[in-house]
């Protein structure tokens, strides 16, 4: 990969020079030529910046570069240099935030799963390295590779530290970003920064959950900032998990119950898939857990006139089957 | 004049025969004792001199020597008084016309020629009996445990002065009539399942667990019943058999914690606090060896409550007696094996916080803090617990399964049976239960049908299921098979044991 003149630039200017992003900026608006604004020296460092990048199997996408991603563009304060490492040619594509707190009830994050999966048939899914919701996304969008992560520290690093397994993988199959040099340890003020770019990056923001004051709230606001479309999970008045996805909805945010709610905002359709629904007394489970959202075994097992054994026994299989999932306390509910 | 007398000494779970031999010569009076006596040995002299005294009889201010042999065993305690007693008086000719031949004396004196109950009587005398002797003299407060000796003359005394009696003929001691052994006679814990509210959930996986012999862990917020459910394991534990007792009763008479009742009747209950140390645990001591919390266990349950509260390294020293079903303890006075054969049944708040899962309170905990509160617990350990299973405070008001209520004694009967179908399984073999199956056995005992292997297969990849993992999950689908009667283990068997798998599936 050859960078031009400008891009070197700009990557000397916004990393080696030391400026902050604002007198950074300033300079940018006050040349006509960007590749002006350093000295043959500084050029030969910044080269020199990019083949040791190179080594690491790290790329520098600017401001300058044809493929920065345009929706990221458009917003007030884009960031003048990305590191990247994976698929470079995910950043031209169309891309779909998805994100959600850290605690992410297991019936949504199944859900999650499966809206990730469809969206990245058509879109790339833009995610954090979190678990929850974004453990979720990454789930659903990590077969198909359609995957971007967004990371709050350097790509040499790996915030949390327990997903540097993950880390490798979404390496191997889609694409890691990140706006800081690639050693830098994640701060605490830094997921604001990282956030501006899921939502820059993206045509909407879909939240899978997310607390009273949870970080994806801040994603999605944004998001609006940004004038891009915000969607939310419903949940049951009272569960704290949920409290900012129905402030939101309340708000304006698109309720999405299925990917089609998504899907249908930006004219597409999801390819038909055929739903297996298990026979005989499983499929009463399922009916059962359908209608009434999460349920104890016991109660299940109670109101369907079976041993409480063969309760769980079914439970676990529909949970093999992925119909089922369980929630903490020997709860279930339907997927 | 020369007068040699048996007593024993105990090495770890073994009595071991001790000759004294008194000497009372003419000389200079002197009174020495050799043949290695400890501390607590030679300090008898004083008691034996005070006892004969205060018993009426004379002490012979003679040249005296005591010895014991054989001279290289280091012999402790204060079990050795009334030989020393007897042989001092054989041999200062005060016992006239008595046989005292083949006669075992054991007891502690006191100053008074009263005489003292002595721990490790029980595992003595079976030694004893084992080696041939068949009359004993022993402290009165004794012959509880000495009772379930049978087929042998037992003469409990008071005093120093009754045996004395007893030996001239003036006024014999009655020996002991046998006991008969009734498991749960000495019952004491109230505990039942029937009083436990709902939790069928809990209470299967407790059935299963002690119907195959495996571990437990119980994971739940705080006030949910977790240690009154593990109080209710011995209640639907198969009945102790004769020779079980004996040997937990043996460990237990060792250990100085035998109650009144003379022997272990009801399977042991053993919850050691979480501030435990490693020795107390696994057992040790300076020369002598005691048995620690898990041999006490043995035959019956150690609870660990709080898992995650033990100190890892005590956790850890558990793995091999749970593989092994004994613990051998090396200290410089030797190396002790005592069985340790239990079983495990532990229990955890499911996070920091306790509320995870709970029904009516919110967590607070942040996913890493309760990866970190799990990892507490190793990974081995886990996996030497076959089966995971949540209890949760669901009020069941509205529940009116009749299953939720029943008694320890019906689910014993289904626990009874299941062992027996075990028992006819392994016969021959080394094993007892499903839980103690190797590689070996559950490839001739658990063939799986096609539809089963398939079953595995799918939680293998969904689950990320780990070789280990399989094989628990095998044996406990064994177990649940055993229970239902059936002689395949079926996919719902299999679903069944996959259910009891917490921890697996947070990775």
């Amino acid at each position: 990969m050859k960078y031009t003149k400008e891009e070197r630039a700009i990557i000397y200017l916004s990393a080696m020079s030391g400026k902050d992003y604002r007198s950074c900026v300033s300079l940018l608006l006050s040349s006509q030529d960007p590749a002006t604004l350093i000295t043959e020296e500084e050029d030969r460092r910044a080269a020199e910046y990019l083949s040791e990048l190179r080594r690491r199997g790290i790329f520098a996408v600017t401001l300058a570069s044809d493929d920065y991603p345009a929706a990221l563009k458009q917003i007030n304060d884009p960031p003048l240099l990305l590191y990247g490492a994976g698929r470079r040619e995910l950043l031209s594509r169309k891309m779909f935030c998805i994100v959600g707190s850290r605690i992410t009830p297991p019936w949504a994050e199944k859900i999650g799963k499966e809206l990730s999966r469809t969206l990245s048939e058509q879109f790339v899914i833009v995610t954090g390295l979190a678990e929850g919701g974004d453990g979720a996304a990454i789930a659903g969008a990590i077969e198909s590779g359609n995957l971007i992560c967004v990371l709050p520290c350097g790509l040499g690093q790996c915030y949390p530290a327990a997903h540097a397994g993950l880390k490798e993988r979404i390496l191997q199959k889609g694409l890691l970003l990140s706006e800081y040099p690639p050693d830098t340890v994640a701060a605490k003020y830094v997921f604001h920064a990282r956030n501006r770019i899921l939502a820059g990056l993206s045509e909407g923001v879909l939240v899978l959950s997310a607390g009273e004051r949870s970080g994806a709230l801040i994603t999605a606001s944004r998001a609006l900032d940004y004038g891009r479309d915000v969607f939310a999970l419903p949940y049951n008045p009272g569960i704290s998990r949920g409290e900012g996805c129905n402030e939101l909805i309340k708000k304006g945010a698109f309720l999405v119950t299925d990917a089609e709610d998504i899907l249908s905002v930006y004219g597409m359709e999801s390819a038909p898939r055929g739903e297996e629904m298990p026979e005989g007394r499983e499929g009463e489970i399922v009916t059962l857990l359908r209608s009434n959202g999460e349920m104890h075994a016991a109660q299940i097992a109670t109101m369907l006139g079976m041993k409480i054994f063969e309760a769980t026994a079914m439970l676990s299989s529909l949970e093999l089957k992925g119909l089922a999932v369980k929630s903490g306390g020997n709860k279930y509910s339907a997927v | 004049m020369i007068a040699k007398i048996i007593c024993y000494a105990l090495n770890g779970l073994e009595g071991v025969p001790v000759e004294v031999e008194a000497d009372v010569n003419k000389g200079v009076p002197s009174y020495d004792m050799v043949g290695l006596p400890d501390a607590a040995v030679k300090e008898s002299k004083e008691r034996v001199r005070s006892a004969l005294k205060n018993s009426g009889l004379l002490f012979p201010m003679n040249r005296i020597t005591i010895n014991f042999a054989p001279a290289d065993l280091k012999k402790e305690g204060a079990g050795f008084d009334l030989a020393i007693a007897v042989s001092l008086l054989k041999a200062s000719e005060q016992l006239l016309g008595a046989d005292v031949k083949d006669i075992v004396f054991l007891g502690e004196l006191a100053l008074t020629g009263d005489l003292r109950p002595i721990s490790g009587l029980l595992p003595i005398l079976i030694s004893a009996k084992a080696h041939g002797f068949t009359r004993f003299v022993i402290p009165a407060e004794n012959s509880e445990e000495a009772r379930y000796l049978g087929g042998a003359e037992i003469y409990p005394a008071h005093s120093l002065g009754e045996v004395v009696k007893h030996l001239v003929g003036v006024q014999p001691i009655l020996p002991l009539d046998t006991a008969e052994f009734v498991p749960g006679k000495g019952k004491k814990g109230s505990a039942d399942l029937k009083y436990v509210k709902g939790q069928p959930i809990a209470r299967r996986a407790l059935e299963i667990a002690v119907a195959g012999g495996h571990n437990l862990l119980m994971s739940g917020p705080p006030g949910t019943g977790k240690t009154m459910l593990a109080r209710c394991l011995p209640t639907i534990m198969p009945d102790l058999s004769f020779e079980e007792a004996l040997e937990i009763t043996k460990i237990h008479s060792v250990a100085g914690v035998l109650g009144e009742e003379g022997i272990v009747s009801e399977r042991p209950f053993r919850t050691p606090h979480h501030t435990a140390t490693t020795v107390s645990m696994c057992g040790g001591g300076n020369r002598i060896v005691h048995p620690g919390e898990i041999s006490l266990a043995h035959g019956g349950v150690l609870f660990l409550d709080e898992l995650p509260e033990y100190k890892r390294s005590t956790l850890e020293a558990l793995r091999q007696p749970l593989e092994d079903g004994k613990i051998t303890v090396s200290r410089a006075g030797g190396s002790f094996t005592y069985p340790s054969r239990f079983m495990l049944c532990a229990s955890m708040n499911p996070c920091p916080c306790g509320n995870y899962g709970s029904a009516d309170r919110i967590c607070t905990c942040t996913p890493a803090e309760i990866r970190r509160y799990r990892r507490k617990i190793s990974g081995p350990l886990l996996d030497r617990i076959d089966l995971q299973v949540e209890v949760d405070n669901i009020t069941y008001d509205d529940l009116t399964s009749e299953e939720v209520n029943e008694d320890s004694e019906t689910v014993k009967a289904r626990v009874n049976a299941a062992r027996r179908i075990q028992r006819n399984r392994f016969e021959g073999l080394p094993i007892n239960t499903n839980a103690e199956m190797g590689e070996k056995e559950i490839q001739e005992f658990c063939r799986l049908t096609r539809e089963g292997d398939k079953i595995l297969r799918d939680a293998f990849d969904r689950m990320k299921l780990s070789a280990r993992a399989r094989a628990r999950i095998v044996k406990v689908a064994r177990t649940i098979a055993d229970l239902d009667n059936s002689e395949d283990i079926l996919p719902k068997h299999v679903f069944e044991a996959v259910s009891y798998r917490l921890y697996d599936k947070l990775g």
